[in-house]
């Protein structure tokens, strides 16, 4: 089933008078279950495209189907409930609010579908024992090292049971031997069967993955997989 | 998203700023802390009005006065008799609206008992006079239709002048006492109950407290100092007395009357009253217009514009302050989303509506405003508390149920208000621009 289908995707923005075309006609298609990298420099298009993948924005013109909802013409509300319910985020510097603990920060997606109280604690404390903070529930992120944040936000995103987890630079901002665990952990849940999407400019990162999908300059350069090409991407 | 979700969010984003919430409640707090104290201190002065009003025998009485003729008129002048009983005996036959007719004549006269004197108006009544000026009778009697017939020596006294001709009697022990007015004796049958102010008789009732000794040396203006010394007799007994020498050509029948009250059984149709008791008077008197009628319309009703006056600047300094206190929390509350816009682009990246972010913030600023309004009313009631210990007044401030409703509803209100604003711009943000905003 595919699950992400991008025709033609162009997003153009103009920065003090000069149009920049971030995304410059891209085609894609990911099926459900995929474990897939986005790769490229930094100013390639490559967050460009994940913030149109995650319902963040919308494109210029093109057309993206994201679990079969028409993105291109959903309105802010709708666009709000793919994010909600088919997508799950992990951003590099983990976004998780500073103010609430491990259980609450968990809890904030399922606030937003309308989940009572109870049902809404149950299953964070049950994600917080999953990814290993059992321990550390009532902690802030404050009093967390980088990979356990990494981990809640891992919890948070999963907490809506969404199709599709995407991971921005999900390791940009750990240590190698950390990021080695939560990319791991990015292998389990897509060895659980969801589709993953990394986005990133480490190559040791791409390499996990089972598709490779490099760009440069607002267009895909070239697709492959590491498995079969190992050591020809690097 | 639920509502009540987003007041725990409020609630736990008060909470985890606790000055600077506290802060921003203080405008409110002294907002609604004004407010419940005007309301309080306005209620205290109308209820007070009120009691001062009914204690003077309320709108009803009505007084007949003489009046000057008008100089066209001048010639007919001998032709009216003036106000005399006939006028007394005419209203009571063809004015229905009034119920109570009470002429009299007084004079200021040594009233003494033992070898204590004391220098009172002594009236001369009709038994009525006791109705028609919403007077009480404590102890005994007052003057009856008999005493009125007969020409009795009997009187009826105030409170004070009980008080002052036999001090620390009791009241019962001077009824059947005898009281020269004159050198006339007179029998004590009656005793009006003391009249007093609220504040007087707080006063009262803490130097009896405090050290039993009447502190009489404070004397202020008494309003109801014509009911506590009044001293009543009958009016027949009255002018054969005292007054049928000054007047020899009349008779009591015809001698005018030195004062005229009457009552109006119903104020609705207080005008119509006047209208009939014009009437009638018109014929009595010949057709001159001799007389007038002294009412206290005037005179209530400027005490109601006083009351409406003290609530209004009351109540606009109140509104002042909440809309000071408004712009605080809005002010903390545009601060407040400026150093959150990255927390609200993580909720819109998780799937958070504009309107999830606009009622988010919305109930923040309301959930302020409340608790500042509560700690307001609290504040208030402090405050008249305070007041009535530092500067007891006249009319106690009265805190209503209502008044305090009032105060944290407008409390509300202005933290619906006030967070409008600061909720728009916060629900318009971009999630891609706020997730990277530092």
């Amino acid at each position: 089933m595919t699950q992400v289908f991008l025709e033609d995707v162009r997003k153009y923005y103009t920065l003090g008078g000069q149009e920049i075309r971030a995304l410059d006609g891209v085609s894609l298609k990911i099926e459900a279950g995929e474990f897939v990298a986005i790769i490229g420099p930094s100013g390639s298009g490559k967050s460009t495209l994940m913030h149109l993948l995650g319902c963040l924005d919308t494109p210029t013109s093109g057309r993206i189907e994201i679990c079969g909802h028409d993105v291109a013409k959903a309105d802010a509300n709708q666009l709000a409930d793919i994010r909600n319910r088919e997508i799950g985020f992990v951003f590099q510097s983990f976004n998780l609010l500073p103010r609430l603990n491990v259980v609450e920060n968990v809890e904030v997606p399922m606030i937003y579908t309308g989940a009572p109280a109870s049902v809404r604690r149950a299953r964070a404390r049950e994600l917080v024992e999953k990814v290993g903070l059992g321990e550390r529930m009532k902690n802030r992120p404050t009093q967390l090292s980088g990979g356990q944040c990494q981990r809640v936000a891992i919890a948070r995103a999963l907490v809506n049971d969404p199709k599709i987890v995407f991971g921005d630079e999900p390791t940009g901002n750990l240590d190698s031997h950390t990021g080695e665990l939560i990319l791991h952990m990015f292998t389990e849940l897509n060895a659980a069967g969801r589709t993953v999407v990394l986005v990133t400019h480490d190559p040791e990162v791409a390499a996990v993955t089972h598709r490779v999908i490099e760009i440069r300059d607002g267009k895909i350069r070239r697709e492959y997989d590491p498995r079969k090409t190992r050591g020809a991407a690097s | 998203m639920n509502p009540l979700i987003s007041f725990e969010t409020g609630v736990r984003e008060i909470l985890s700023h606790k000055f600077r919430s506290f802060l921003s409640m203080l405008g409110i707090m002294l907002g609604v802390s004004s407010l419940v104290a005007t309301l309080a201190l306005t209620s205290g002065i109308e209820r007070g009005t009120r009691q001062f009003m009914e204690q003077m025998g309320g709108l009803e009485m009505v007084r007949i006065i003489d009046k000057d003729i008008s100089s066209e008129m001048l010639d007919f002048w001998n032709l009216s008799p003036g106000r005399t009983l006939q006028d007394a005996y005419a209203i009571q036959e063809s004015v229905p609206l009034v119920a109570y007719v009470a002429p009299e004549f007084d004079e200021g006269m040594p009233v003494s008992a033992g070898d204590r004197t004391m220098r009172v108006r002594v009236r001369g009544v009709w038994p009525e006079y006791v109705a028609a000026t919403d007077s009480k009778i404590a102890f005994g009697r007052a003057i009856a239709d008999l005493d009125v017939q007969r020409a009795t020596r009997a009187a009826a006294i105030g409170s004070s002048v009980a008080a002052t001709l036999w001090p620390g009697v009791p009241p019962e022990k001077v009824l059947g006492q005898t009281i020269f007015l004159k050198q006339v004796p007179f029998e004590v049958v009656g005793i009006f109950e003391l009249y007093e102010r609220e504040s007087d008789r707080k006063a009262r009732e803490r130097e009896r407290s405090a050290s039993r000794a009447p502190n009489t040396t404070q004397r202020r203006w008494d309003p109801f100092r014509w009911k506590n010394e009044a001293v009543i007799i009958p009016l027949s007994t009255m002018f054969y007395e005292f007054q049928s020498g000054l007047f020899p050509d009349d008779s009591l029948e015809t001698v005018r009357l030195r004062d005229f009250t009457v009552r109006v059984s119903n104020l609705d149709l207080f005008r119509e009253a006047l209208g009939q008791m014009k009437a009638t008077l018109m014929a009595t008197h010949r057709g001159v217009d001799d007389f007038e009628f002294e009412t206290r319309e005037d005179w209530f009703d400027n005490m109601n514009a006083s009351i409406r006056a003290t609530r209004t600047s009351g109540g606009l300094i109140a509104a002042i302050s909440l809309v000071v206190g408004g712009i605080g929390i809005a002010n903390i509350m545009l601060a407040s989303i400026t150093e959150r816009v990255r927390e609200i682009g993580i909720r819109l990246a998780v799937g958070a509506k504009a309107r999830d972010i606009f009622l988010q913030i919305i109930i923040e600023s309301v959930s302020i405003a409340i608790l500042g309004g509560i700690l307001g009313v609290l504040a208030g009631l402090g405050l008249i508390a305070l007041l009535n210990v530092v500067a007891p007044s006249d009319n106690t401030p009265f805190v209503t149920v209502g008044s305090i409703l009032l105060s944290v509803a407008f409390a509300a209100l202005a933290g619906v208000i006030s967070g409008i604003y600061p909720a728009f711009k916060a629900s318009r943000l971009d999630p891609i621009q706020a997730l990277r905003y530092e």
